[in-house]
């Protein structure tokens, strides 16, 4: 079994260095990227990464007074299609407590509502939950769905305010203003970084026009040659509360089957990605 | 005798007197700069306070805002269509815009957060996201309000005619400048729709800046109206303006004082200088002896030599003791009760100083023809006024004790009265009832469930024990209780999330309207909804490790009292359901509840202690306790009186009435003082050659006249206050202008009646 891991991450090792050299290669071009071209790599690079992932996530909501909230789950995502295409979720709960063996899944389509279906174990019953603007909070926390899945990049105008150095990385910085009135905010700054592609930072700025959210990347490793933030943090400065999250396992090219994203295995999700 | 020594020092050097006054004056001046002001009645109690600690963790717990202002808006058609409802959309996402506004937290049409089954799957998003365009549209709008038990009288009246927009501020801001901002937006609107702003800091905020707006106004009138009745009284208006001047320097000096300290200029220390004034009138005293001392000599010096020996002690014994009467409240345990009392304190011994010193001084610049002009008319043979008191004095040195049976009857009536008096606060009803603040709250509380609100915090034994069905279904038994009383007009918690949740997994069943039977579903239910909810919508109602749950009540009343019933009912059920959790009230009208209770029963507390005190202080004044009692007699009597009809007329007894005993003793006993000294002293010059009849009849007329004069500015002055927007202030002019002519009045016929029916026990040698 260990054998076959290792073999198998030498021969993946080897395909994700080829497509991350010709990755790297892209910057070099002769005329620089416009603002849409950098959000759409920045997409590529944060919510398309490889075929498929899972990822075992620690989601600490903090309150103003320190009080705390945890989530854990393992996340399961598979793409369909290029970036910015159509997308699978499986997510699968270990805390709160009283919430184990919860699981969510969400089927994200481009330019379309999600479809979510939730399963409640206390009652044996799958419900499909309605969606309803993206701009909502994911499971509580500080995060959005959008947050967690990405927005289409035709929903904002982007600009590309200024280029400067954020931790010694140079960054694009890019404001995103929304074309229609349906999130909270009126416009975002991130600083995606030249490297990566990677956002470092994002600031989201109300309709007052006063910086009321941060989003942070407090820790980026590399995963199977996969730039992966595995520590972010989104603070909400007007309430005070905080959600920090852990990507305490990630993996990517795991070969997720499609019959996963059913309602079957919903009510009872194979050991093996759940472990 | 050294004050002695000050007054012919005083008038041998008038102009450097008048100087150095002045130049103190402008030093006091000279901090006003500085000033700040702080309205915020939540400063009454210091922030370590029990109740503040509580609700401030409390607030942190539950994410919850200190503050809320509450639009209420009318359509007598119905609000269910398009135009109104368009309306309410634009108007929020207006209210969303301003600055101070916790925008995340407003709840209204567009962004209150609803659970609801649509084609088979589990809805929670804003109830109206977007304003619905045809019939159909509002029709499913409607059935959505209606079924769901959150809303109905939350954001919809019964009726359908009424909603409202709940803001809540962010800390530190200010609710009077944000009601204005969104009473901005609302007059933009044209259409059937009427609009109200309510809530706690409308009023808090508006009454602050209403107040001090009518200090600034009422004061100065005040004055004007002194200074007017004192020049129809002597004709003399450099006289008349020294002792306006009397009073201002006063006022200069402690406010200067109390700002060069530091001290914010709260609530009740912006009435001192009222108060002052009202003090200040005692040198009235002086300047009645002087002009009868004046036509006496001819010599104006010697005039103001013995008019000051002559009044020295009552004047020097009336400061010791309004000193002492505001001096107690020091003591007390609240911080603006204590910067108040002695703000007060230091104030009136800067009066006497000035009585010693300064108008002696300024007597000395008037030309002798103008003195000779008033004191001419001042002969208590001659002039009226004096006549007129005689005859009153004579009531109670002639008829003794019919006076003293219809005082008795009078004091009866009055005890009944003061039994009936109920203790209560109203913040509200500080506005008149045709103000805007007090209209808006009438109206969303009639319709809605109320814009007062308390809090009951549930707190468990241990972590996660609200996810129990036991918990839950306790709490909802308790809120069912709480609804009963008829003063709450609305219970929310988390069981009522709980109980949507499930009816609406069950495809809108009402049959699961109910609490889950097991902590699983409960606790799975709850994470469903905060899966997409807003998350206060949760923290507002459950802490973190569901060890505590808040229940919100919503109350139709600002009546301290209400909060009151709640709390009783509240332990009446937790003794008839025993449980191993405990409930403890919270929020904002159990703030209330609590300051006002604190600075009424200080103010209470303070009021005995100043009768002890006054009491000692006449006592040793007199040297003789039985002359103390006596003095005692009229003042404890005005008192009681007046908080008889007080009882009689239904009138709460409530901060402002508080406050205002302890300056009712501190001035009513003045006019006994001077009295029973003058008289005494009169007794000793005339050597027992007059019978104390004539003695009494003498007092009446001769100081009795000062006494009146001071009691006839003092109600006049203070009238001007009936005419104020806000109640507290007619209450205070109403107040202090029947205790003044009451006290004066007692004092000329009832001290007579008294100290002739006990000549026996008075005077030991026994006398004519």
């Amino acid at each position: 079994m260990k054998n076959f891991e290792i073999q198998g991450l030498n021969f993946k090792f080897l395909v994700v260095y080829v497509l991350c050299s010709v990755l790297c290669a892209l910057p070099f071009k002769a005329f620089p990227l416009t603002a849409e071209e950098v959000v759409k790599k920045s997409q590529e690079a944060f919510f398309y990464q490889g075929k498929d992932s899972k990822a075992r996530v620690l989601m600490k909501l903090i309150s103003k007074s320190g009080q705390e909230r945890v989530r854990e789950l393992t996340m399961l995502r598979k793409n369909y299609g290029a970036s910015g295409g159509e997308q699978k979720y499986f997510m699968y709960f270990y805390q709160p407590v009283d919430v184990k063996d919860m699981t969510f899944m969400v089927y994200k389509y481009p330019a379309k509502d999600d479809d979510r279906w939730l399963f409640v174990p206390a009652i044996n019953m799958v419900r499909r939950i309605a969606a309803q603007d993206k701009s909502s909070s994911f499971v509580g926390s500080d995060f959005t769905y959008e947050d967690v899945s990405g927005r289409d990049i035709e929903d904002d105008n982007h600009t590309l305010t200024k280029e400067e150095k954020l931790d010694a990385k140079d960054c694009y910085v890019i404001k995103s203003a929304p074309k229609a009135q349906d999130v909270d905010y009126a416009y975002k700054l991130s600083w995606i970084d030249k490297g990566t592609f990677l956002p470092l930072k994002e600031e989201y700025y109300d309709k007052k026009g006063e910086l009321y959210k941060v989003f942070s990347a407090d820790e980026i490793k590399d995963v199977k040659g996969f730039p992966t933030i595995t520590k972010r943090a989104m603070k909400n400065l007007s309430s005070g509360h905080r959600t920090e999250v852990t990507y305490v396992k990630a993996d990517y090219n795991i070969g997720i089957e499609d019959s996963l994203f059913s309602e079957r295995f919903l009510k009872q999700p194979p050991k093996k990605w759940i472990e | 005798m050294k004050k002695f020594s000050l007054v012919h020092f005083s008038v041998e050097h008038p102009r450097l007197i008048v100087f150095l006054t002045i130049i103190i004056t402008f030093a006091f001046l000279t901090q006003f700069p500085k000033v700040r002001t702080d309205t915020n009645p939540k400063n009454m109690l210091p922030a370590t306070s029990d109740v503040r600690v509580w609700n401030d963790e409390v607030e942190k717990t539950f994410s919850l805002y200190e503050d809320m202002i509450v639009v209420g808006i009318v359509n007598e058609k119905g609000i269910l269509n398009k135009d109104t409802l368009g309306k309410v959309h634009e108007i929020t996402n207006e209210i969303l815009k301003l600055k101070g506004v916790a925008a995340r937290d407003v709840n209204s049409f567009p962004t209150i957060t609803n659970v609801t089954a649509e084609s088979g799957a589990l809805k929670v998003a804003p109830l109206m996201a977007q304003v619905p365009e045809t019939d159909g549209e509002i029709a499913a709008l409607q059935k959505m309000l209606f079924e769901n038990p959150l809303f109905i009288n939350r954001i919809i009246s019964k009726d359908g005619k009424t909603t409202a927009i709940y803001v809540p501020l962010e800390k530190g801001s200010n609710g009077k400048e944000i009601a204005d901002e969104i009473k901005k937006i609302l007059s933009k609107e044209t259409g059937d729709e009427k609009y109200y702003v309510a809530g706690d800091p409308v009023a808090r905020d508006t009454f602050g800046a209403e107040m001090f707006k009518l200090m600034a106004i009422f004061a100065p009138i005040a004055g004007g109206v002194m200074l007017l009745v004192r020049y129809l009284m002597f004709r003399d208006l450099f006289l008349s303006i020294t002792l306006m001047m009397d009073a201002m320097i006063s006022i200069v000096c402690s406010m200067g004082l109390l700002i060069g300290l530091g001290y914010p200029i709260h609530i009740m220390s912006s009435m001192a200088p009222v108060f002052l004034m009202a003090i200040a009138t005692d040198s009235m005293h002086i300047f009645n002896e002087f002009y009868f001392r004046y036509r006496e000599k001819k010599d104006k010096k010697t005039a103001i030599i013995e008019t000051m020996r002559a009044v020295s002690r009552p004047v020097r014994n009336t400061a010791l003791a309004t000193a002492v009467g505001f001096g107690v409240l020091l003591f007390m345990n609240i911080i603006p009760v204590k910067v108040f009392g002695g703000l007060v304190a230091f104030g009136t011994i800067v009066l006497r100083i000035l009585s010693f010193s300064f108008i002696p001084a300024m007597f000395t610049f008037v030309k002798d023809e103008q003195i000779e002009k008033i004191a001419h008319t001042e002969d208590i043979g001659s002039d009226k006024t004096s006549r007129f008191l005689q005859k009153l004095a004579s009531i109670g040195t002639h008829s003794p004790k019919k006076t003293v049976i219809v005082g008795l009857v009078f004091f009866t009536i009055a005890i009944a009265g003061i039994t009936k008096m109920k203790v209560n606060n109203n913040l509200v009803e500080w506005f008149k009832k045709d103000s805007d603040v007090r209209i808006a709250d009438t109206v969303i509380n009639r319709s809605l469930g109320g814009t007062s609100m308390a809090y009951v915090v549930a707190t468990a034994q241990e972590d996660d024990f609200i996810k129990t069905p036991e918990a839950m279904r306790y709490i909802e038994g308790l809120q069912q209780h709480l609804e009963k009383l008829s003063v709450v007009g609305k219970t929310t918690s988390v069981v009522d999330y709980v109980k949507r949740i499930n009816r609406v997994l069950h495809d809108d069943d009402p049959k699961y309207d109910v609490v889950p039977e097991t902590k699983e579903m409960i606790g799975q239910y709850i994470f469903l909804f905060s899966m997409s909810a807003k998350p206060a919508d949760l923290d507002n109602v459950v802490d973190y490790p569901f060890k505590r749950a808040n229940i919100w009540v919503q109350l139709k009343t600002w009546d301290a009292q209400a909060m009151r019933e709640v709390i009783k009912a509240m332990d009446k059920y937790k003794i008839a359901h025993p449980v191993t959790m405990e409930f403890k009230p919270s929020g904002i009208a159990y703030f209330n509840l609590v300051w006002n209770d604190e600075v009424l029963w200080d103010m209470v507390m303070g009021f005995i202690l100043a009768l002890i005190a006054v009491f000692a202080i006449l006592a040793v004044d007199f040297r003789s306790v039985k002359w103390a009692v006596v003095g005692y007699t009229p003042l404890l009597f005005t008192i009681l009186l007046i908080y008889g009809v007080v009882g009689f007329i239904g009138k709460d007894f409530d901060m402002p009435i508080s406050v205002l005993s302890c300056l009712s003793l501190g001035m009513a006993v003045d006019f006994a003082i001077h009295f029973v000294s003058r008289l005494r002293q009169r007794m000793t010059e005339t050597q027992g050659a007059e019978a104390l009849s004539d003695a009494l009849l003498w007092t009446a007329a001769r100081p009795g006249k000062g006494i009146m004069r001071n009691a006839v500015l003092f109600a006049a002055s203070f009238a001007v206050m009936m005419f104020a927007p806000l109640t507290p202030y007619i209450t205070v002019g109403a107040f202090i202008v029947s205790m003044m002519m009451l006290s004066a009045v007692m004092t000329i016929i009832y001290l007579p009646a008294l100290i002739m029916l006990l000549k026996g026990w008075l005077f030991k040698g026994g006398t004519r």
